[in-house]
């Protein structure tokens, strides 16, 4: 058997089976799990360097992947003058960057900070690893095999519309060097563990946020609980 | 499984999420289904080419019989020239021969300006169906037809991507290089083609190589989307152009590029330090802060 057809057709079916059916299993019989613990109590000033650049970062260079995918023509159209693809070129590698120096980040926070390290699951190192794999193979490809912001609309989006209308076509990943293969195996592995990781929480999206009433939160601690020589937490609860 | 004190507020979000479990599950048993008989599907033999057929499509844009030399060597008597063993292995896998330290392989690729041969990847019967065809061809085979130069400007825009290719494939640049569009230089996925006319032996080789694109990165896009006639003429006029203008690439190195998006990275991470708004100093922080004080 053909391994670019069970890397490349088989693979990501399955896991893209996985993760829409495991997913929904879970939303439906274990609701209160899609989220992602937070460990922000815990630790805070790391969290704040790992965790802003890697979701801003993560989520832009996702949408740009999404940009290709859903509008070639007019991707094509702006990367025909050579100034516009290095602009968007430079961009996309400064936001990679950022976003794998959050995972970086992220991943020595969890390995170093007692606290954190507690509540640490298996899965939580599994992920960051895959994200940071991730990461470090598209800096590769957007570098080393440049300019991927071009030539996705002439490999990939043909090769996901394909796997997306079930008529697979191997032969346009087939040839590529490893490491874009492994960039794009990679993301499908992320599919399969995102229903079984702290992943999910991306359904969890808190879109009503835009919408709902404001809700003011005021922590109500008792001043006088609290060592005398202390300044409380809320000096506007202090007489 | 879930605390009963949640149970009223599960049971709404079970609601919510029924119809989508089924429709789920719709869907994963059609991608299951359809992947099982794609890769059935894919077991099955694909209809046998001939060796006439395969030797047009794939071959024709470098070789000829008897028509002399083009990019590669004239193929005329070459398997009286050749073991069918050599052949079968150079064809299946011409990188393989000249890594393994093959002293004929190696002669070849520097008879032919180091252009390699690429990995047709062809099966094996498909190999020896060549072969055959070799052992008694058609009279001459693949005598280049006519070069047709079209408008160099046109072939600029066309290789950058100004203008879209007719049939939908991919410009140029996005993964070659000509010096001379774009100070940068164009993409690196594949080969620089500022010289390129000079390695395939001048235009007939280069217009062989265009009508067909045999690589096999490009078969992939460009199978199914070849370039016209009149593309062929005016990018062939443009590569002329670039090979005869003497300018070479700007050398854009990894560690450039990387340096580049780091400048901007460090950037995004400046922008955070300054704008982004922070928590404040939580009380045990302040605590821990000024007992060491």
């Amino acid at each position: 058997m053909d391994w670019n057809i069970l890397f490349f057709v088989v693979f990501p079916y399955l896991s893209l089976a996985a993760c829409v059916s495991v997913t929904i299993y879970r939303a439906v019989y274990r609701p209160f799990t899609i989220s992602s613990l937070s460990s922000q109590l815990l630790e805070r000033k790391k969290l704040f360097w790992g965790n802003i650049s890697f979701h801003w970062g993560i989520n832009l260079v996702l949408l740009g992947h999404l940009g290709a995918l859903l509008l070639p023509k007019g991707l094509t159209l702006w990367n025909g003058e050579p100034l516009r693809l290095y602009l968007l070129e430079a961009t996309g590698l400064a936001l990679g960057i950022w976003a794998t120096a959050g995972m970086v980040i992220l991943l020595y926070r969890r390995l170093t900070e007692a606290r954190v390290k507690v509540v640490t699951t298996p899965m939580d190192l599994i992920v960051l690893g895959l994200l940071l794999l991730s990461g470090v193979t598209g800096l590769l490809t957007a570098t080393v095999y440049r300019f991927g912001s071009y030539w996705f609309t002439g490999v990939f989006t043909p090769y996901l519309l394909g796997l997306l209308t079930l008529q697979p076509n191997t032969a346009l990943v087939a040839p590529l060097p490893w490491i874009i293969k492994l960039h794009v195996i990679n993301f499908f592995v992320m599919l399969a563990v995102f229903p079984f990781s702290r992943l999910v929480h991306i359904v969890a999206f808190p879109l009503e946020y835009l919408t709902r009433p404001w809700q003011v939160v005021i922590a109500n601690r008792q001043a006088d609980r609290l060592s005398a020589n202390q300044p409380s937490a809320n000096p506007i609860h202090k007489p | 499984m879930i605390n009963p004190f949640y149970e009223p507020i599960a049971e709404v979000i079970r609601m919510r999420f029924l119809r989508q479990l089924s429709l789920a599950l719709l869907l994963a048993g059609i991608l299951l289904t359809a992947s099982a008989l794609i890769v059935s599907a894919s077991d099955v033999t694909q209809a046998a080419s001939t060796g006439e057929q395969i030797f047009k499509s794939k071959c024709t844009a470098c070789h000829t019989i008897g028509g002399g030399k083009l990019v590669g060597p004239d193929l005329k008597d070459v398997p009286q020239r050749r073991s069918a063993q050599w052949l079968t292995d150079f064809i299946t896998d011409p990188q393989k021969m000249i890594s393994a330290g093959d002293p004929d392989a190696a002669q070849l690729l520097k008879d032919f300006n180091g252009v390699m041969m690429p990995t047709l990847g062809l099966s094996t019967a498909e190999v020896e169906a060549v072969l055959s065809y070799l052992q008694n061809p058609a009279a001459s085979a693949g005598a280049g037809a006519p070069v047709v130069m079209g408008d160099p400007q046109r072939g600029e825009k066309l290789f950058r991507g100004a203008i879209s290719l007719a049939n939908g494939g991919a410009a140029c640049n996005a993964c070659h290089t000509v010096a001379g569009v774009g100070f940068l230089g164009g993409g690196a996925l594949g080969p620089d083609l500022t010289k390129v006319l000079t390695r395939y032996g001048g235009a007939a080789g280069m217009a062989a190589a265009l009508s067909t694109l045999p690589f096999p990165t490009m078969q992939g896009i460009f199978a199914a989307r070849p370039l016209s006639p009149a593309e062929q003429a005016d990018l062939l006029a443009f590569f002329a152009q670039a090979d005869a203008s003497g300018q070479t690439s700007f050398p854009l190195t990894i560690w450039l590029l990387l340096a580049v998006g780091i400048a901007g990275a460090s950037g995004l991470f400046g922008l955070m330090y300054r704008y982004w708004p922070k928590q404040s100093e939580s009380l045990s922080e302040k605590l821990r802060r000024t007992e060491t004080v």
